[in-house]
């Protein structure tokens, strides 16, 4: 089935990027729907969709989801709206409990009006500099300030934290210092060339890509792949459905000060005191982007992650014991691979092949600087963004039973060390001889806010603002 | 037919109700409170259950239907030993619920209690065909046991990476 | 256009009905009625399942499973009046387990890695779709599944892998704490390291 590329909203299958740093998000509300549709209509004009770029670049991009308060305030039928998934259809906040965000991440504390449901429209410009960008937003502002039956609810900026001086495939940092977003699942007639490391692996080291209707509705997915039938996978109803994407926003505060002094402190006991060591074992991969499994010593200091093959690597023929990368580390959790397996078993990838997740993340805030250990109070992090063809089945299961809870990797409840869940006992094991554990003083990762959207396809998006029958 | 895997035994009942009783026999089921169950009573117990099935579920490719003539109330145990025992434990320890319970199915003794009580859910037994346990040969004190120890263990190795040899050594002892 | 994945679960992080859930552990009860021919193709592949534990060896290696078990219902005791006596048209297959994890993560399971023993225990079922695609699969379950009135476990926190970590070191422990008696402090550090090693992976 071939891809309509038009139709869907870039930065989907294929990621704007570095030489789009900057990104605002812009949550409207709307009050009127028929006001909410005109608007709306009138800024889908200009949205990017995923096809190639005729001539040169655009100075940035402008794409659009939705909450499904969103789609009640623009007049959609219940009855429609009752086709979205159900989680959709709560909101992240009220599903608060089975992610972790318990405590100083509950919704109760939320920014900016988040998780409240008065989040409708979401407005996602990404451009190539600050100027350029506070330009389109304030062009979007007075849109907002002419259009009768639309405000704006909550403004968000961030920015990619770019290697000063750095050659265009070093990947940018997260605020812990470590490069992030590189890695991302091969879709199948979209990023082949990724399968390697990106994609499901198979038996005898091979690897193939995931199918397309992981990520975009409308398209066969993995399930379809199996059935005789070949029936699609649920999706909202046309018009809407086809060429969106359910769409995770999350806004989280990295406490950064409060981490480094953790490892320093936790070096002092690891063997040789090496604090960089430690900082890759937490994550599994060096700050570099050096995978561990591969490269368990050092990182590589030439380490380029959009070399072929560089986000090739497995757990299970190397690495089953953890003694490389550790069995709980980030990436290891949050992407086992083979890793769910064991080896006498044939297709390892089969226990999280359905579970993987597009993220185009972007930090923000000024990054601490180097060796501070004290606290600023400024706030900075990551503005997490994922897609995903179902929230449940992907982020969530992702969430809840991999990053906040250790039984699928024999770690009891052992939680994520990065995030420090409040659900999970917080110890990590760095397995070793002998091995380390770490106990972490408190969540380094607090919810500050966030939303379940949909982003719809091109099409689907005008006929939104046309107005949707029941 | 295999009623046990190692030490692990599987009983089921299915009882019919009485007639009118379904909706209070539910109710009071769904009102017993998971901490604090009288099933914890039985201390052989791993996991148990009351569920009450209303009706068989027909699938269209059926031809012809199958109803049931009254709900009836299904209860399953995965427990240690041998089935004779836990049931006599059963019958003494969950009196006064299985009055409630079980006295609201047809046919239990009016007491519901003793060696009656277990000649009643020995005639509704219904046999396990294939029973699968993770750990066929621990009973619940010692899986119990084993989950406090490596608490233990994994606390006092965190404070462990801390002391010296000699320190270790002394705390140790005292720990163990 | 397309059929319906499994239906909407109600509002729980297991993705089933909380009355199913203790903790940590997750009931699920299922009845479906099964084909004449399953009056004799079950018992022999109950039979076949517990002569050869091998060929259970998948399901036990699940990390998420405490205990599972099938039935099969052919008659149902009478116990006199008021109860009408059943005339079973069909068998009736029963199924109970008690796991850990996500409701969509077992079935999942199920259906990706058990996809034999799934035609094995339910080919017979009517209604029975094939254990992949995962969408009918679920469908079907949820469809055949009960609620329980009452659930209880033990020891609830815990979840299989816990269990069966922490039944391996028990003993290692032990004969370590023998081992332990006589030794010098420095020996004893030694011996600490070495078998925290040993030990790491129940941790």
């Amino acid at each position: 089935m071939a891809v309509d590329r038009s139709d869907i909203q870039g930065n989907v299958l294929r990621a704007y990027g570095s030489s789009y740093p900057c990104t605002a998000y812009v949550f409207a509300h709307v009050s009127d729907a028929g006001g909410g549709r005109a608007w709306l209509g009138s800024i889908a004009e200009a949205v990017s969709s995923d096809e190639e770029w005729r001539g040169s670049k655009p100075s940035s991009h402008r794409n659009i989801a939705v909450t499904c308060a969103g789609l009640r305030a623009l007049g959609v039928p219940e009855s429609v709206i009752g086709t979205f998934s159900d989680e959709f259809r709560q909101g992240m906040a009220a599903r608060s409990e089975m992610l972790g965000d318990l405590g100083v991440s509950d919704p109760r504390h939320w920014d900016g009006g988040l998780g409240t449901g008065a989040a409708h429209v979401l407005v996602i410009l990404n451009g190539r500099a600050r100027d350029e960008i506070e330009a389109e937003l304030a062009s979007l502002r007075a849109s907002i300030e002419r259009a009768p039956g639309v405000s704006i609810l909550h403004e968000q900026y961030a920015e990619l934290l770019l290697v000063a001086g750095a050659a265009a495939n070093v990947p940018a940092r997260e605020q812990f210092g470590f490069a992030d977003g590189a890695a991302q699942p091969a879709i199948a007639g979209v990023s082949d060339d990724a399968a390697a490391g990106g994609g499901v692996p198979l038996a005898g080291g091979a690897w193939r890509p995931l199918a397309l209707g992981e990520f975009v509705l409308g398209y066969p997915d993995e399930d379809t792949l199996v059935d005789p039938q070949k029936r699609l996978p649920s999706a909202p109803a046309d018009p809407l459905g086809r060429s969106g994407t359910y769409v995770v926003y999350r806004k989280l505060r990295q406490d950064v000060a409060p981490f480094r002094r953790v490892l320093r402190d936790a070096a002092a006991r690891f063997v040789g005191g090496d604090e960089e060591l430690l900082a890759a074992k937490v994550v599994g991969r060096w700050r570099n982007g050096t995978p561990l499994v591969t490269s368990p010593g050092r990182p590589d200091p030439g380490f380029s992650a959009t070399a072929p093959g560089s986000n090739s690597f497995r757990y299970l023929d190397v690495d089953v014991d953890g003694r490389r990368c550790p069995l709980g580390a980030h990436i290891r959790r949050s992407n086992p691979r083979d890793g769910l397996g064991w080896p006498a078993l044939d297709d390892a990838g089969l226990l999280s092949f359905r579970h993987r997740i597009i993220r185009r993340g972007v930090p923000y805030g000024p990054p601490l600087p180097a060796d501070v250990l004290d606290d600023d109070g400024v706030d900075r992090g990551l503005v997490f963004v994922c897609f995903n063809a179902s929230i449940s089945r992907q982020f969530e299961s992702v969430q809840l039973q991999w990053l906040n809870d250790g039984n699928g990797f024999h770690l009891g409840h052992d939680s994520d060390f990065l995030l420090g869940s409040p659900l999970g006992t917080g110890k990590m094991t760095v397995q070793g001889d002998p091995p380390f554990m770490l106990s972490p003083q408190g969540p380094f990762v607090t919810t500050r806010g966030g939303e379940y959207l949909f982003m719809p396809g091109i099409a689907a998006l005008r006929a939104l603002a046309r107005g949707i029958g029941g | 037919m295999s009623n046990t895997s190692g030490q692990a035994t599987a009983f089921m009942a299915l009882t019919p109700i009485q007639p009118g009783e379904e909706a209070a026999l539910r109710s009071f089921l769904e009102a017993l409170p998971q901490d604090g169950s009288p099933l914890a009573r039985l201390a052989g117990t791993h996991f148990a259950r009351w569920v009450i099935l209303r009706d068989w579920v027909n699938d269209p490719s059926q031809p012809r239907e199958e109803r049931l003539e009254s709900p009836y109330l299904i209860f399953t145990s995965n427990f240690d030993g041998p089935l004779d025992p836990y049931l006599d434990e059963l019958c003494v320890k969950l009196t006064p619920e299985a009055r409630e319970i079980w006295g609201r199915c047809v046919g239990c003794p009016p007491d519901a209690t003793g060696p009656q009580l277990k000649a009643y859910l020995l005639h509704n037994k219904i046999d396990t065909g294939f029973f699968v346990a993770a750990y066929p040969n621990s009973t619940v004190a010692q899986v119990k046991a084993a989950l406090a120890a490596r608490e233990q263990l994994i606390a006092f190795a965190m404070r462990a990476q801390d002391m010296g040899p000699d320190e270790l050594f002394r705390a140790f002892a005292e720990e163990f | 256009m397309s059929e319906p994945a499994a239906p909407p679960g109600p509002d729980t992080a297991t993705g089933t009905d909380p009355a199913n859930v203790d903790g940590q552990a997750i009931a699920i009860t299922v009845f479906s009625t099964v084909k004449p021919l399953g009056r004799l193709w079950l018992p022999l592949v109950f039979w076949f399942a517990t002569t050869f534990p091998r060929a259970s060896g998948t399901l036990g290696r699940l990390s998420f499973i405490h205990f599972a078990r099938w039935s099969l219902v052919t008659r149902i005791p009478f116990n006199g009046p008021p109860q009408r006596e059943e005339k079973l048209n069909y068998p009736h297959l029963f199924f109970e387990s008690n796991f850990n994890g996500g409701w969509e993560e077992y079935i999942d399971a199920f259906s990706h890695i058990l996809t034999r023993g799934m035609k094995f225990f339910w080919g017979t079922s009517y209604g029975f779709p094939q254990p992949l695609p995962t969408g009918p699969f679920k469908t079907y379950i949820k469809r055949n599944e009960i609620v329980a009135s009452h659930f209880y476990g033990a020891y609830p926190q815990a979840t299989t892998t816990m269990i069966l970590s922490s039944l391996e070191l028990a003993p290692k422990l032990g004969a370590f704490k023998a081992r332990a008696k006589g030794m010098s402090p420095d020996a004893f550090a030694a011996a600490w390291s070495e078998f925290l090693a040993d030990v790491q992976e129940c941790l």
